[in-house]
């Protein structure tokens, strides 16, 4: 028992020890130790890329890529505290790669620390610590390193708030090129010339108060940020959904930018569906894109134009075999233009299993003054039990060429080979003919680890 | 033309493919069941004993799902009997992980309402394309679980592990419609969720500083609805113009010239491209090709290049007093004071 309770020789045990229990045994949860579950995934990747492309085909200079990316997750559930049992959870979750050839001269290794908590239950209330995030309602999606709380109230009504720092990728870098990601996929000129960003001046606050009943959920959500210390973001958020009938629901969510009064976006739905085989929805959004931009973004007050868009999606499963679904959108623009997109898409399943699926998607997109028609094609074969094969097939057809090609193309593979139920390796590849690239070849070798068990 | 050629002689290999595979697609072979618990002749004399459920699968004495071995099977059956081949028990395969939930099957034997019988809940053994395992709401029949539902607690029943890899099928359906809105299920059934998904399942696509996309870390994932699939470079700026503030919700717009800077396209750069036509700037900022009128439609474009910080090159014309006029559309307000430090670049006295 003691051993539960220091949290580094708990996960260094679990690490070392788990297993799958034999299938169907039975067990009385509350003899259970606590769950550990740990996620790995390790990337090889090679790849040849024109930085500096010319007209088609004619590129300017090559390099050689070939970055290993490595994700590890560690989670761990009902531990014990001190003074309660099985009353703490863990998560770490950590990136990192290195890059070899060429390209990625300048950083060839690079990583970040995602989520790092500890989140402490007791009855009706939570309370997590470290970097974390919040996501849904006003606060759309933010990371942060602080503090969490939550707990459910009387009557069916529920409190959450959280408050920290932003966090800044790569420990605060210079912002620029962590925002785009891989380190060979960026060429941030110059990252000195940029101030340093200090973090006490980057953090988030907010809180979102909920109702909670198995027909009904509403809740009301405040978020601000912080950016250089000043005004980046204030949003009031809503949202509900209830559910009229086992087949009929309704929703919305919206945001409201409270610094400008205006709404950011909202979105209303109705979910139908009559028969098991059949559903239905239809949804109507607003967006007003300027609102997204920080409010220390001096485009922030250049524009209060927006778009709504309305539409619906319908899957229906015609037979056995077959399942047809499509979607289909038409966007208003503020100077009354119209867009549309939809697409439909044939689920195909010929066995008697669905251990061969194909995939036909036919999709159109209109926006303003351009678009494309594309064609996907795909194929999922489950070879042996334990080793399945997957190809994919895309064309594209622009409306308007782009670097004088109106159409494009990729192929990608995929197998894997589920090793042990723990284990499986994959090994995928692409090819492709873009107006960007004459030919573009890309592989790649994964190994991914999922295991779990108990301390 | 060659593409939609390519296209379509794509998909009828594909369909030629799957075909082929198909023949040898089907189900396995099942227990008869029904056959054996009521189609043999038993309990006379010179007959064997009825079959019952315990005959075979001894729950009562040790509470797993107990396999018989070969040797209960050969007590009627001749070794090498074509039918005792025809089911065994497919080698090296484990069980569906649907199967591995925490189940007392001796304590629910014992229950009133079971009275010892397996065919209440396992009903499926006696029809031929059923399935063995209890679908939930069969569990849900007796078990209101309101407690857990309440506290959105799986654990008692599943096994954590696995249900990170379980898909939920009648309840929380997780197809391309659950997608679409998924944001606000996360927010409203952040508990459910937690069940089986860690909050790094939430950053492995939402997080958009990491080295690989969604999309290139799974690749196998066929039939989910990925953003950035096939070749999202040369489609992006049609999307971003079908809906402009997709975008936003998970890049900053820094993003964007991040990526053009490193492909050369770039106003940016030294040798980069002007994507701008000629007389776009000068003029009437309402003329239908103008600056002005394009950067009302769609500022996060803009963004894209020009958001270097408040002292963009915007404001070189639009500062109060300037002659680029006041850049602020009709409706547009703000609860801060011109004092705010961003408002200040303009707003010099």
């Amino acid at each position: 028992m003691e051993t539960r309770r220091l949290l580094g020789s708990s996960l260094l045990a679990a690490g070392l020890s788990l297993s799958a229990p034999a299938a169907a045994e039975p067990h009385d949860a509350s003899d259970d130790g606590a769950e550990v579950l740990v996620r790995s995934e390790t990337h090889f990747r090679l790849y040849q890329r024109a930085l500096l492309p010319g007209p088609y085909g004619a590129t300017i200079s090559e390099e050689l890529a070939a970055p290993i990316v490595e994700y590890v997750s560690v989670s761990a559930n009902d531990l014990d505290a001190p003074w309660q049992k099985r009353s703490l959870d863990v998560e770490l979750d950590v990136w990192g790669s290195a890059t070899f050839g060429e390209a990625g001269a300048n950083r060839r290794m690079d990583g970040d620390v995602r989520n790092a908590f500890v989140r402490y239950r007791s009855g009706p209330a939570w309370l997590r610590l470290g970097r974390q995030s919040v996501a849904g309602g006003a606060a759309r999606y933010s990371r942060f390193d602080g503090l969490s709380a939550g707990g459910t109230l009387p009557f069916g009504l529920g409190l959450e708030a959280y408050g920290g720092l932003t966090v800044l990728p790569r420990w605060a870098a210079r912002p620029g090129y962590h925002q785009l990601g891989s380190p060979v996929e960026s060429l941030w000129r110059d990252p000195s010339a940029l101030p340093e960003p200090e973090r006490a001046e980057h953090w988030v606050a907010g809180g979102r108060l909920y109702y909670d009943s198995s027909r009904f959920d509403a809740g009301i959500s405040a978020h601000e940020e912080r950016e250089r210390g000043e005004l980046a973001h204030r949003n009031l958020g809503l949202d509900l959904r209830a559910d009229l009938t086992r087949k009929l629901s309704l929703g919305g969510a919206g945001v409201m930018d409270l610094d400008s009064t205006r709404i950011a976006d909202a979105r209303g739905f109705a979910q139908y569906s009559p028969f098991r085989v059949l559903d239905l929805e239809v949804e109507a959004l607003h967006a007003e894109p300027a609102l997204f931009l920080s409010r220390q973004s001096v485009l922030s007050v250049f524009s209060t134009d927006a778009y709504d868009e309305a539409g619906g999606s319908v899957r229906y499963r015609i037979w056995r075999h077959l399942t047809l679904s499509g979607a289909g959108f038409v966007q208003l623009y503020s100077d009354d233009e119209l867009g549309q997109r939809g697409e439909v898409t044939a689920r195909i399943t010929p066995g008697q299993t669905d251990r061969t699926v194909i995939l036909t998607t036919i999709s159109r997109v209109t926006a303003q003054e351009t678009g494309y028609r594309a064609m996907r094609n795909a194929l999922r074969q489950r070879i042996t039990p334990v080793v399945d094969a997957s190809v994919d097939a895309y064309h594209y057809f622009y409306d308007d060429p782009i670097r004088g090609y109106d159409t494009s193309r990729v192929y990608a593979g995929t197998l894997e080979w589920r090793a042990l139920r723990q284990l499986s390796l994959l090994w995928g590849t692409s090819f492709a003919q873009t107006p960007h690239a004459a030919s573009d070849l890309q592989t790649q070798l994964r190994v991914r680890y999922v295991a779990g068990g108990t301390l | 033309m060659s593409a939609l050629r390519s296209s379509s002689l794509w998909l009828v290999v594909a369909v030629l493919v799957a075909l082929v595979a198909a023949c040898g697609d089907r189900l396995p072979v099942r227990f008869p069941h029904a056959q054996h618990l009521s189609g043999v002749a038993c309990g006379g004399p010179g007959l064997p004993d009825c079959l019952s459920c315990n005959t075979c699968h001894r729950l009562a004495h040790d509470n797993k799902q107990a396999f018989p071995q070969k040797q209960l099977c050969r007590q009627c059956h001749q070794s090498g009997d074509a039918r005792l081949l025809a089911v065994r028990p497919p080698a090296n395969q484990p069980a569906p992980l649907a199967y591995t939930i925490r189940f007392d099957h001796k304590k629910h034997l014992a229950m009133a309402e079971v009275k010892g019988q397996c065919i209440p809940c396992h009903a499926g053994a006696a029809e031929p394309d059923a399935t063995l395992f209890p679908p939930m709401a069969r569990c849900f029949e007796c078990h209101e679980h309101q407690k857990q539902w309440d506290k959105a607690e799986c654990g008692p029943c599943h096994v954590r592990k696995d249900l990170e890899r379980l898909m939920p099928e009648t309840f929380v359906r997780h197809d391309a419609t659950f997608q679409r809105g998924h944001g606000q299920a996360a927010t409203q059934q952040k508990k459910l969720c937690q069940q089986c998904h860690v909050q790094a399942q939430c950053d492995d696509c939402h997080d958009v500083t990491q080295d690989l996309s969604i999309e290139k870390r799974r690749p196998e994932a066929i039939e989910r609805n990925l953003v950035h699939r096939g070749d999202f470079v040369s489609r992006h700026a049609i999307e971003v113009r079908s809906q402009p503030a997709r975008c936003a919700r998970c890049h900053q717009p820094s993003f964007c010239d991040s990526c053009h800077m490193e492909r050369g396209v770039s106003g940016g750069r030294i040798d980069g491209r002007n994507p701008h036509p000629v007389g776009w700037i000068g003029g009437s900022s309402d003329a239908p090709s103008g600056h002005g009128r394009d950067a009302r439609r769609d500022i996060l474009t803009c963004a894209g290049c020009h958001e270097q910080g408040p002292a963009t090159n915007c404001i070189r014309c639009h500062k109060v007093g300037a002659y680029g006029g006041n850049p602020h559309p009709k409706g547009w307000k703000s609860s801060r004071s011109e004092s705010a430090a961003m408002c200040k670049y303009c707003h010099v006295n």
